[in-house]
């Protein structure tokens, strides 16, 4: 439209111009000169509109394309991060039936938290669990998850973690992420998982008799992600020193950290691996019970861990098959007092170690159906003179458990598990024991965690 | 410990890139994706395939190797609507702020064509249905130039130095793939209307497109394996009004299937699904090709 007027207005001057026969020939070159420098303003005016325009409409094309994503309501999908509901809500349910041949299930040499102990007897449904999370903002995504669980005879809830982690809008460098609050915290393999998780009905000795089956206490993480093209991942934390193996700790100060490598990849197109080395040090200011409040240990901990695992998809798809083996080390130092109260040991002065492993090859024969074996061990410190016949004593028995067992999956939402174990924990005290399980999750679709 | 320290910030300084990538990282969920990514992309993209033809992409971990991957990701393409729902999420907590979701490097399939399927009611006791709908999108060609040229855009403004490149891209691939679908399309028009036996949904979109039915599928409810009795049934209900075909991927395991065919004398086929599903189906080319002439292969009559 303007280029054509332009172009009208500029033939007119011309034309009148040309007309004009009085003028002289200087004066109709100038005028030409001045109506072609017009001209040529006015083109170039017209070529940079032209190109505003062009932008403009490129740009209202690429927030086209863009906006039907952002603009289609969160309840009309649930997008990748799982919000079909905000937040999105997971029930676990998961109930056991154990019975046990011996009447006791002592781990000689090894002071043994609430959780650590042998599973009740019969049915239960303990550890139904309860989970809430969600991205709260751009900036950071939240979690909550409740057990609910018989002790004594009353019900409790137990809030096994509550955290805040930052997403990767928060504006942290790239790879590098700080979770906060309560939480399974990055130690070996299984601490991470929430038991319905695992591939067994218990947990393996080391966890039992180091961690009280898992380390949540309250604290902070950070964890960072090189940008490598085999994976590296390395962390650290800093803790309340609250929770099994501390405990107790009042004031201000930190009362535990924790520092982490992993490393991990592909071997061809259907093995994988990773690798981790995890260190875990603190103290219980205060006391640490354990063994029913009968024994207390005050003083320095160190836990170094080491886990491997791996896995193998025999056809290529793990859907119909799949070969999964892991392994971990725990090494324990523990520097401080032990007492125990049943003994009348009265306090002892205590600096040694001791240390624990397992390991378990899962096999998924089909899709629905998997078979495992595990063996788990413990190898006690050595008492000083003062503990001798205390539950530290191990009397030179190294506790030792074998299990085997066969999981049906109707879908991924559920589970039926029958297990067997044989547990050497003390000295002449060997426990045969059935445990058949259900998990059943409903709600969230769960993570395929590595 | 020094030691271990030292080790420590020798990894650290090593990991420190060196140069910046001239190529754009591009992640994809499933391999023809990635194939796309390549037609698009050219040589000025680097893509990684997160999985392979014989693995189902539902049920994938989210390995060491794939946070690795995602990590350096400058795009993410996969199919979405729930069909990596287990692992996606798991990765992108670890990846940049480009390819999260709602972001310019994060594309996913369903939220760009037309889907099939959507189920008005959602429950579990369904099966492990997708209450977006079917996942499965890819094997619609007119899905494929769809998400092409969303590729394309995005690439571009990833990528702006090279805006006029994925353009000419895209238009070259553009012109080659609707001759390809008219090719595919006259070819095929003999397989309108024929029954077919399905193992899982995840040819709804190929049978669709080649105005084919599915009568029947093999798992009782979407994710859960088929079943004797469900076998059962769909033998009889084959006897009383027979099928033309059973499909399948490579990924899904044959016995049930093979069994249905041999009792009914209903041909068994496995299709490529994706890229790499069999030898001859390298790009999506010749997927399509290989696709339509398997299925045109049964066609006896």
């Amino acid at each position: 439209m303007l280029k054509a007027k332009l172009a009208a207005s500029a033939a007119l001057i011309t034309i009148f111009s040309s007309t004009s026969v009085l003028a002289a020939d200087e004066d109709i070159k100038a005028l030409r000169a001045e109506v072609q420098n017009m001209k040529q303003a006015y083109e170039k005016r017209i070529a940079e509109l032209e190109s505003k325009i062009n932008k403009i409409e490129k740009e209202k094309s690429l927030a086209k394309s863009v906006a039907p994503i952002l603009a289609t309501p969160a309840t009309a999908r649930r997008d990748v991060k799982n919000n079909s509901f905000n937040p999105s809500i997971g029930v676990i349910l998961n109930a056991q039936y154990n019975a046990f041949s011996s009447d006791t299930g002592d781990i000689a040499g090894f002071a043994v938290g609430h959780e650590g102990e042998r599973p009740r007897e019969n049915f239960s449904v303990d550890h139904t669990e309860l989970n809430f999370s969600a991205n709260i903002d751009d900036k950071f995504f939240g979690s909550t998850t409740a057990a609910i669980a018989q002790h004594e005879g009353e019900t409790e809830v137990e809030l096994e973690e509550a955290f805040i982690m930052t997403l990767p809008g928060a504006g942290l460098p790239d790879g590098i992420s700080i979770k906060a609050g309560r939480a399974f915290w990055t130690l070996g393999y299984l601490n991470e998982h929430h038991s319905h998780t695992d591939d067994f009905a218990d947990r393996p000795l080391p966890y039992r008799v180091f961690l009280n089956e898992a380390f949540n206490d309250d604290g902070a993480e950070i964890s960072y992600v090189l940008p490598t093209d085999l994976y590296l991942a390395i962390g650290g934390g800093l803790f309340s020193g609250n929770d099994f193996p501390f405990g107790e700790n009042s004031g201000s100060d930190i009362g535990a950290w924790s520092a982490f490598a992993r490393v991990g990849g592909d071997i061809s197109h259907d093995q994988s691996w990773r690798l981790g080395g995890y260190m875990l040090s603190g103290e219980a200011n205060g006391s640490r019970f354990s063994n029913e409040d009968t024994v207390s240990f005050t003083g320095d901990t160190n836990i170094y861990a080491a886990d491997l695992r791996y896995t193998l998809a025999p056809t290529g798809n793990a859907r119909n098959q799949e070969i999964l083996l892991q392994a971990e080390y725990f090494w324990r130092d523990e520097k401080g007092i032990y007492e125990d109260t049943n003994a009348a040991t009265g306090p002892v002065n205590f600096d040694n170690s001791s240390s624990g492993w397992y390991t378990q090859a899962i096999y998924k024969f089909d899709q629905q159906w998997r078979v495992g074996a595990r063996y788990s061990q413990l190898d006690a410190s050595n008492v000083p003179a003062g503990l001798v016949g205390s539950a530290l004593d191990s009397g030179g028995h190294n506790p030792k458990a074998y299990s085997a067992m066969l999981d049906w999956a109707n879908s991924e939402f559920s589970r039926v598990r029958l297990q067997y174990n044989r547990e050497e924990l003390s000295h002449g005290q060997n426990d045969n024991q059935i445990m058949l399980q259900y998990i059943m999750s409903l709600g969230a679709h769960g993570a395929h965690k590595y | 410990m020094q030691q271990l320290l030292r080790i420590f910030i020798v990894l650290l300084l090593c990991a420190t890139p060196t140069a910046v990538q001239a190529k754009v990282n591009v992640f994809a969920c499933e391999p023809e994706w990635a194939a796309l990514a390549k037609e698009v992309g050219g040589a000025k993209v680097k893509t990684f395939a997160a999985t392979h033809a014989k693995q189902d992409p539902h049920y994938i971990r989210a390995r060491p190797s794939l946070i690795a991957k995602i990590r350096r990701a400058d795009l993410v393409i996969c199919s979405g609507s729930g069909l990596e729902i287990g692992w996606l999420p798991i990765l992108l907590q670890k990846a940049k702020l480009g390819v999260q979701p709602g972001a310019i490097g994060y594309l996913m399939a369903t939220n760009i064509v037309p889907i099939l399927e959507k189920p008005a009611v959602v429950d579990r006791s369904m099966g492990d249905v997708h209450p977006e709908g079917n996942p499965h999108v890819h094997l619609n060609p007119n899905n494929i130039l769809l998400v092409a040229k969303e590729l394309s855009i995005r690439l571009a403004s990833i990528d702006t130095p090279n805006a006029g490149f994925y353009q000419r891209q895209l238009s070259s691939f553009n012109t080659q793939w609707q001759q390809n679908i008219k090719t595919w399309e006259s070819n095929a028009s003999v397989l309108k209307g024929k029954t077919v036996v399905v193992h899982h949904r995840a040819f709804s979109y190929l049978l669709n497109w080649l105005g084919m039915n599915a009568v029947a599928s093999l798992e009782p409810k979407p994710g859960i394996p088929p079943t004797t009795s469900h076998l059962e049934g769909l033998l009889q209900q084959l006897k009383a009004s027979p099928a033309d075909i059973i499909i399948r991927t490579p990924y899904e395991p044959s016995g049930a299937s093979k069994w249905l065919s041999e009792k009914t004398g209903t041909p068994n086929l496995v299709l490529p699904y994706t890229i790499g599903g069999d030898a001859e189906s390298r790009n999506l080319f010749t997927l399509f090709n290989r696709s339509v002439n398997l299925l045109k292969g049964t066609n006896h009559d």
